[in-house]
């Protein structure tokens, strides 16, 4: 490589490190360009926690450093702080030579003017409201097609780069259908789309996927994500809970374009609004979906501390973007964020009525508040299957008076029969058998199987019943809810976090450090949720919108402007592009919040539609394509990659909501997990074909059929995109995938004509374009040897077309059949079929 | 064997100059995301000779920070808190006193868990079975555990340790991890981001786990005791199931042999190559690796769980059990088979050892389960010349409390409750110092009091053992900079050999 080639390869690099780094001409900007490499190397022991400060030095305020002496405004030479940094003893040397901290020679240059320029000072960008800059002007003023190409652009100009050309057409729609709706548009959509040349085709196109209630199922992924949604509680036996209805309230308040602010208010605070609707308090389901720890020998205040933590912490992610859980014990190390605010946070949330008690009886991951939603048909058959329990608990009191003779007044687990019995044995004796719950039983079941098998069989029918009336309770929809007690609850700082060392008493007080109190809210409404949630979509507010509109901007383009979605504090990555996110958080709340207006202008922005393709030069330049120089071209998330396949085969069942669902998933995953202790009961017909959305979510252990999911146990913006063999196998075996191609096959063949016609069609069902020359060669190739494999194994063309449960079309010749099952399985796994490109 | 890993240091050195070679010339080649799949640092793998053991699949530059006396790790995990006073630590101040309440002065006001929190009667309850010592060495071990007993002179007891939690999946998560909160990466997967991996057919960190026959009082094994945390999550540990495919989705589908499948992936990667060609991104390249890893694996997981290759004499060693998929015997002999095959951490979880009221019946069952195989795989590892890289870790997150819970005339319900102020582990080969006793609790066998080893120290010891600086294998997350050892641990030196 010649050497100007390699210093201007340097630069760009160092550049996409550190966006817009003051040249040398430029002033410098204390908060772009100094705050970082303090907060880096130097607020770990000298930052806002007073506990850990040595020396008593703190460099995130002026007034003290200066007063302190690290710095003489104006004057580097005369500076303790530049002297420490450059000295090479290493007893003076800063940060530490065993701190593994180093800041390099350009940071040093960098301190040393800032402290000859006056050493200016200023806030972390994040906690300055967004300011919507002037739209830059551009060379190429043809290619912008809206705000966001208008910036994007004019940093490539900057960077000597130019935007791809347009994907084709087939391409963008399948992007765009997958980015707006999570499943591919249909053959007959792409060819429509083709044979409109009506300029604003892609613009319909757009507004087609907008309207569609698929749009609602996909965008609640990532809401369900970040709101650690899942059907189980957590923890020792990980009992269920129904929250599915408030799972569905996401997907309507999605699909009817909620404005953000409306859906952020009424899921922190429904309950508060004035004459609330069941369906406001229904949305405050979302502080409710944390895990519920109801171990034995738990302590349920401990359990209900742990819960107002994690409503906090969540909070504190989605909505600030902000790391909060560190000031559970101490002052944040970097962000303006002390270890009372923590707690005057907190206090917003711990005003409900749930106790940490397992309440429920523990068969139930209901925990009150509750809204019930149980028809009285389901009440009628609960109440059935108690009846049933208590028959068979009859039945095997009766046998228990002989084989344990006694006082009738005394349990079975007191007779001397009963003496020599190890421990939980007879300690399950000794409660009253309908009182004997599942896993009681099942340890009697387990002991007494071979030494008394008609006594064993008596009791695995009554443990059979209780499964029954278990499993029917579980399933009642009861979804928690918020509420607030009457008489409020004191908070109090903790020592550590721990929930039984009480200092301070607290009340709940906005984190003002971060965004100032809404002017139109009176004090008194602050107090509570619904004041809360008024100051984090008040208008000036520098958090809410940035956040959500980088978590969104994640979605389309891979990666966030802002690459830590998680953390926008000091310590978080600066926006890859400063002024676009804040021009597109200013536009975002101008305009009412509206999501869908967001997503349509993503959409449609020139940028979004460029082509994928790599060349060699991009990818050394910007190998994380944060310039966007080409178009969007990553994995896509496991969940739509089965969609897909659902969708591509035809199998899909399109239907909103309900219950969750449990397709297929190899045998023994749940039982190994719990010892035995639940059991996973697949579902047939439609249930097997719904979308991944509606996937039971067991939280010890996720659905099977996905890998790269958020693990739905704490709450989660940034899905993770990683590449192990085990995803291959997932999507080459999984009895989903199999299916899917063998249903395609079937379509494929059904519709007749010569191979490479039947060959294009299955290809492009899935691709949405027609094979290349090339491409269909080996289609062809692949098609003749499978064909060959399979006629000369007939039984194993008939096992292949066993799997999974949809109907086959017998009249179909099984060797032709399993042949071009194999061939669509592979289609299935092609790169782009696994990517969206 | 290699005749350089006999020799760390020059190994050590002979990887440094590979690597700093490789580390050159990926940056020559520009797509250094096609160089290896497990890469975790761009660092190119070695993609021509197979023979050396020296071929590393990812992991960081400059790790290890030193020669390494362990390449590889398997952790006997002992979950619910095997009983020290009734295994390994002989107490007969306990026997002497048993019935009698535990001087207040002993216990100090210290917590229990709920179980026994409110309990007053605190009777010392003397050791259940017989002690002897063993060995050259002396050391203590009840006769619960007859073959671990013999070979004592190649372990090495720390009957020191101590934590802080009380409950178990805390205090398991705080040995695994390094903190009780969930949701940091676990020690398997600090060493597959620090060390990368021996091996591009297996996982780096597998996990398999196994339970009493009765499941009497086993607790559920959580994910998060084998999770990445914030680290990426392919380092995190693949858990080989009990039953069926020891991982999940490995078979072909039924009627899809393995020349359909090869045949299959043939022209996909010959699709995938037109499409690599037409868009130039260097994730289809990777794509195409990861097909070919999968099938590979396909291959190399069923000859790796078949046993018909032992001869009869080490299947006897391990005992019947060995032949049951899921069993505690089955997988310390599938420990044994991953670490010859370059798996860098086996983490194998036994749970059933919380008796809180079935100390009498059940303690020794439990034994009987987890005794034979423990020690077989440790005299298993040390006659194929393993044992000297492998570190082989047997022990529970706690010890159980040297005095009663429960009644001391209802003999048979017995139990001991938690106790996280003094407790027993083993360690064996990887550089560590076989046949001695460090560290000491008191007479009743309720505090260390010499050479206190808390889990920090410990987790310290281990990447120690494994040429790592525990305080320089660090990853920044939310800001700061997070490792196994948080913000403590010191290497105990007297453990090393």
């Amino acid at each position: 490589m010649p050497r100007s080639r390699l210093l201007f390869t340097l630069a760009l690099a160092f550049g996409l490190q550190s966006p817009a780094t003051a040249s040398a001409a430029e002033p410098i900007r204390f908060s772009r360009d100094i705050l970082p490499i303090l907060s880096d190397n130097c607020f770990h022991c000298h930052g806002p926690d007073p506990k850990h400060r040595e020396a008593d030095l703190r460099l995130d305020d002026r007034e003290a450093a200066i007063k302190h002496g690290a710095f003489v405004p104006g004057k580097s030479a005369a500076s303790e702080l530049l002297r420490r940094l450059t000295t090479t003893d290493a007893d003076e040397q800063m940060p530490p030579p065993d701190s593994n901290r180093k800041v390099t020679a350009a940071q040093i240059e960098l301190v040393r003017r800032w402290i000859d320029e006056g050493a200016p000072w200023g806030k972390h960008w994040a906690f300055e409201p967004p300011q919507a800059s002037p739209i830059p002007p551009v060379k190429l003023a043809a290619w912008p097609r809206n705000e966001i190409d208008a910036f994007l652009l004019a940093r490539l100009e900057k960077e000597g780069l130019r935007p791809s050309p347009e994907a084709s057409k087939e391409t963008l729609l399948r992007r765009v259908s997958l980015d707006l709706v999570g499943l591919p548009p249909t053959p007959d959509e792409v060819d429509a789309f083709l044979l409109d040349n009506a300029p604003d085709a892609y613009e319909r196109a757009v507004d087609r996927l907008l309207a569609s209630p698929r749009y609602g199922e996909r965008w609640a992924w990532d809401w369900l994500d970040a709101a650690r949604y899942a059907d189980t509680n957590g923890y020792q036996g990980d009992p269920e809970r129904t929250m599915w209805p408030w799972r569905d309230w996401v997907v309507k308040a999605i699909n009817a374009n909620m404005p953000y602010d409306r859906f952020t208010i009424e899921q922190l605070a429904g309950d508060l609004l004035p004459s609330a609707t069941l369906e406001q308090k229904l949305a405050t389901g979302f502080n409710r979906n944390h895990m519920f720890n109801g171990e034995g020998g738990r302590i349920p205040e401990e359990t209900r501390v742990e819960n107002v933590m994690d409503r906090t912490e969540t909070t504190g992610t989605v909505w600030l973007g902000l790391t909060i859980g560190c000031a559970r014990c101490h002052d944040h190390k970097f962000d303006p964020f002390t270890q009372r605010s923590y707690y005057e946070l907190f206090a917003y949330f711990n005003n409900t009525s749930e106790t940490g008690g397992a309440a429920g009886g523990g068969r139930t991951g209901g925990i009150p508040p509750v809204i019930d939603f149980t028809t009285p048909a389901e009440q009628t058959a609960l109440a059935a299957a108690e009846t049933k329990v208590r028959e068979a608990a009859a039945a095997v009191d009766k046998l228990e008076l002989e084989l344990f003779p006694r006082d009738a007044k005394l349990p079975a687990g007191k007779s001397p029969a009963a003496a020599q019995l190890s421990g939980n044995v007879q300690a399950a004796l000794i409660q009253e058998p309908v009182k004997r719950g599942a896993d009681a039983l099942r340890e009697m079941v387990n002991f007494y199987k071979d030494l008394k098998p008609d006594y064993a069989k008596l009791l695995a029918k009554h443990k059979a019943a209780v499964d029954e009336r278990d499993r029917m309770a579980s399933r009642l929809p009861r979804v928690m809810v918020m509420d607030t007690l009457a008489t409020p609850r004191e908070t109090f700082m903790l020592d550590k976090g721990a929930y039984d060392k009480p200092g301070e008493k607290v009340s709940a007080l906005l984190p003002v450090s971060f965004a100032p109190a809404p002017k139109d809210v009176p004090k008194e409404a602050l107090a509570n949720r619904l004041g809360l949630a008024r100051w984090l979509v008040d208008a000036r507010h520098p958090l809410t919108a940035r956040v959500t509109v980088n978590r969104f901007w994640q979605s389309f383009f891979g990666t966030g402007l802002v690459k830590t979605a998680d953390d926008f504090g000091v310590q978080g990555q600066r926006p890859s592009h400063p002024e676009l996110l804040d021009w597109l958080a200013v536009d975002f709340v101008r305009n009412g919040w509206d999501v869908k207006r967001l997503h349509r202008q993503i959409a449609l922005s020139s940028a979004y539609r460029q082509s994928s393709k790599v060349t060699p030069a991009l990818i050394e330049h910007d190998p994380e394509n944060r310039l966007l120089a080409r178009g969007p071209r990553f994995r896509l998330p496991s969940w739509m990659i089965r969609d897909q396949a659902l969708a591509a085969s035809g199998l899909l069942v399109e239907k909103l909501g309900g219950p969750s669902v449990k397709p297929y998933q190899p045998a023994g995953v749940w039982e190994e997990a719990t010892f035995g202790k639940k059991s996973y009961v697949q579902d047939h017909g439609e249930a097997l074909y719904r979308r991944s959305l509606y996937v039971f979510w067991r939280r010890i252990v996720g659905p099977t059929s996905f890998f790269d999911v958020a693990a739905r146990q704490v709450c989660s913006v940034k899905t993770p995109r990683t590449n192990t063999p085990l995803h291959a196998l997932t999507t080459l075996n999984d009895p989903a995938y199999v299916e899917a191609s063998r249903a395609l096959a079937q379509q494929t063949l059904k519709r007749g004509g010569p191979a490479d016609t039947r060959l294009a069609w299955a290809f492009r069902k899935v691709l949405l374009r027609t094979p290349s020359t090339a491409e269909a060669g080996v289609l062809a190739s692949s098609l003749q040897k499978m064909q060959t494999m399979y006629s000369a194994d007939t039984a194993a063309a008939a096992a292949l077309l066993k799997v999974g449960e949809s109907p086959r079309d017998e009249s179909l010749d099984a060797v032709d059949h399993a042949a071009l099952t194999a061939v669509c399985l592979m289609i299935f796994n092609l790169d782009e079929a696994l990517t969206k490109q | 064997m290699n005749p350089a890993s006999q020799n760390p240091d020059a190994q050590w050195r002979a990887e440094q100059t590979r690597r700093q070679f490789f580390g050159r010339s990926a940056v020559g080649i520009g797509g250094a995301a096609l160089a290896s799949l497990l890469s975790g640092s761009g660092l190119a793998a070695d993609a021509g000779a197979k023979t050396s053991v020296l071929q590393r699949f990812g992991g960081l530059a400059g790790v290890p920070h030193a020669a390494a006396k362990a390449k590889r790790v398997i952790y006997l995990f002992q979950n619910g808190a095997p009983s020290h006073v009734d295994l390994f630590d002989y107490k007969p101040m306990l026997r002497k006193m048993h019935g009698v309440q535990i001087p207040d002065a002993v216990v100090g006001g210290r917590r229990f868990s709920t179980m026994t929190g409110t309990q007053t009667a605190r009777p010392c309850l003397g050791e259940i079975t017989k002690f002897a010592q063993h060995g050259k060495s002396g050391a203590w071990v009840s006769d619960f555990l007859p073959r671990t007993a013999e070979i004592a002179d190649d372990l090495c007891f720390v009957k020191s340790l101590h934590t802080t939690a009380v409950n178990h999946a805390p205090a398991i998560t705080f040995f695994l991890t390094g903190a009780e909160q969930a949701g940091r990466p676990s020690l398997g997967a600090w060493l597959s981001y620090g060390l990368g991996s021996d091996t591009e057919d297996l996982p780096s960190f597998v996990v398999m786990t196994s339970v009493d026959k009765e499941t009497s009082c086993g607790q559920i094994f959580y994910d998060f005791y084998w999770g990445s945390g914030f680290l990426p999550t392919k380092y995190q540990g693949v858990k080989f199931r009990g039953n069926g495919d020891p991982v999940l989705y490995l078979s072909n589908p039924a009627g899809m042999s393995k020349q359909v499948r090869r045949g299959m992936l043939d022209e996909l990667g010959r699709l995938n190559q037109l499409q690599l060609a037409e868009y130039g991104d260097p994730e289809i390249a990777t794509r195409i690796a990861q097909y070919e890893m999968a099938y590979r694996m396909q291959a190399s997981v069923p000859e790796l769980t078949d046993f018909s290759d032992e001869p009869e004499h080490v299947l006897a060693m391990y005992g019947p059990d060995v032949h049951r998929q899921g069993s505690y015997a089955y997988n310390c002999l599938m420990a044994r088979r991953l670490a010859e095959r370059g798996v860098r951490y086996v983490q194998l979880m036994h749970a059933g050892w919380d008796q809180h009221r079935n100390l009498n019946t059940q303690l020794k069952i439990q034994c009987t389960d987890v005794d034979a195989p423990s020690a077989a795989l440790v005299k298993d590892l040390k006659q194929r010349g393993l044992l000297d890289d492998t570190l082989v870790i047997w022990g529970g997150e706690f010890g159980r409390t040297p005095f009663l819970q429960g009644s001391i005339d209802n003999t048979k319900q017995w139990g001991r409750d938690h106790h996280p102020y003094t407790f027993t582990a083993w360690m064996a080969g990887g550089g560590i110092k076989p046949g001695q006793s460090y560290g000491a609790s008191d007479e009743f066998g309720f505090n260390a009091v010499e050479n206190k080893v808390h889990v920090h120290d410990f987790q310290a010891t281990i990447l120690h053992l494994l040429g790592i600086d525990h305080t320089r294998l660090t990853y920044k997350f939310q800001g700061r900079y997070f490792r196994l050892t948080d913000v403590h641990g010191e290497v105990v030196k007297p453990l090393l050999a």
